[in-house]
């Protein structure tokens, strides 16, 4: 049971890593992501860059066509307290999104942003 | 600025199909008549004009309209053409200066000749997405944006493939937001141009 919840953990983003139990969504916002174009894309891993270039948006019809968008939802663990961040980068076209990047940041990579 | 828009220069379209055929005729003709008892002479007229025609068909035309591009690019960057919006596509070119309000164009089949004309002249411009069939059937194999230019439409494709993709491909989605961005550049220039 134990190893069937780790692999329910990896496959399920809402799942803490430590303690295996479904974390509470704290805050989920939506960035533009001015620095990415369609057809331009170019894959970023590093927590610095988002902190940089996201720009928040209340929803996706503000965002300009061609011009990549940012999931963020914060987690947090009920049982542990573990925090951690899912960052989605995907391109709005119309009533669709095509998916290109998932982030997960645990150690607290994204906190200075979120929290100032 | 006003010459109208020609995308097929004809004489260069049935050159590029003809011109190769009839140096391999000529090759095999010369190659049956005086070299009959074969050696260098006929290895180089039977082998060497369908090769070279074989490299023509797959690389000349394309080649010839990449420079004609980059020509076009250069010509129009010294009289100081900002290219704000840039869209190269296999069969044209387009290229957009949104504060002038102009657009560039070149197409692969009119290599010799480009076009920069202002962007009032675009009568409307718009997206296909190919989209066909129903159910679970639906999908396409190409999507492109269009616009109208003195009653000329001119389609430049943003994807495509030779299977058909369900509308919510990557592909698919990526052709089409390609395609709104040029239509909306377009229309953009439009408003300027006037």
């Amino acid at each position: 049971m134990g190893l069937f919840r780790k692999m329910r953990a990896i496959l399920h983003d809402d799942w803490c890593s430590q303690c295996q139990s479904e974390m509470d969504v704290v805050r989920k916002q939506l960035y533009a992501l001015p620095t990415q174009r369609v057809g331009q894309y170019r894959e970023q891993d590093d927590p610095a860059y988002y902190k940089k270039n996201l720009v928040p948006v209340e929803k996706k019809a503000q965002i300009p066509t061609g011009m990549y968008a940012c999931g963020m939802h914060v987690y947090r663990c009920p049982q542990c307290a573990h925090r951690a961040v899912k960052l989605t980068v995907f391109l709005p076209v119309r009533d669709q999104e095509k998916t290109e990047q998932l982030l997960y940041f645990e150690d607290g990579e994204m906190d200075d942003f979120i929290w100032r | 600025m006003d010459k109208p828009i020609k995308k097929i220069n004809f004489v260069y379209l049935l050159c590029t199909i003809f011109i190769p055929l009839m140096l391999v005729s000529l090759g095999l003709t010369i190659g049956y008549f005086f070299f009959h008892d074969g050696g260098t002479g006929a290895v180089i007229c039977f082998l060497a004009p369908p090769v070279l025609a074989f490299v023509w068909w797959c690389f000349g035309g394309r080649l010839l309209y990449k420079n004609s591009c980059k020509k076009m690019a250069r010509e129009l960057d010294e009289r100081g053409f900002r290219r704000n919006q840039t869209f190269e596509s296999g069969g044209a070119m387009v290229t957009v200066d949104l504060n002038r309000g102009e657009l560039g164009l070149v197409f692969f089949w009119n290599p010799f000749e480009h076009y920069v004309l202002p962007a009032k002249r675009i009568q409307r411009a718009w997206v296909d997405d190919g989209a066909a069939g129903g159910g679970f059937l639906r999908g396409s194999s190409r999507v492109s944006f269009l616009f109208q230019v003195d009653g000329v439409k001119i389609r430049v494709d943003t994807f495509t493939s030779n299977k058909r993709w369900r509308m919510d491909s990557d592909y698919i989605l990526t052709g089409i937001s390609k395609a709104d961005v040029m239509v909306e550049v377009l229309e953009q220039a439009k408003q300027r141009s006037a």
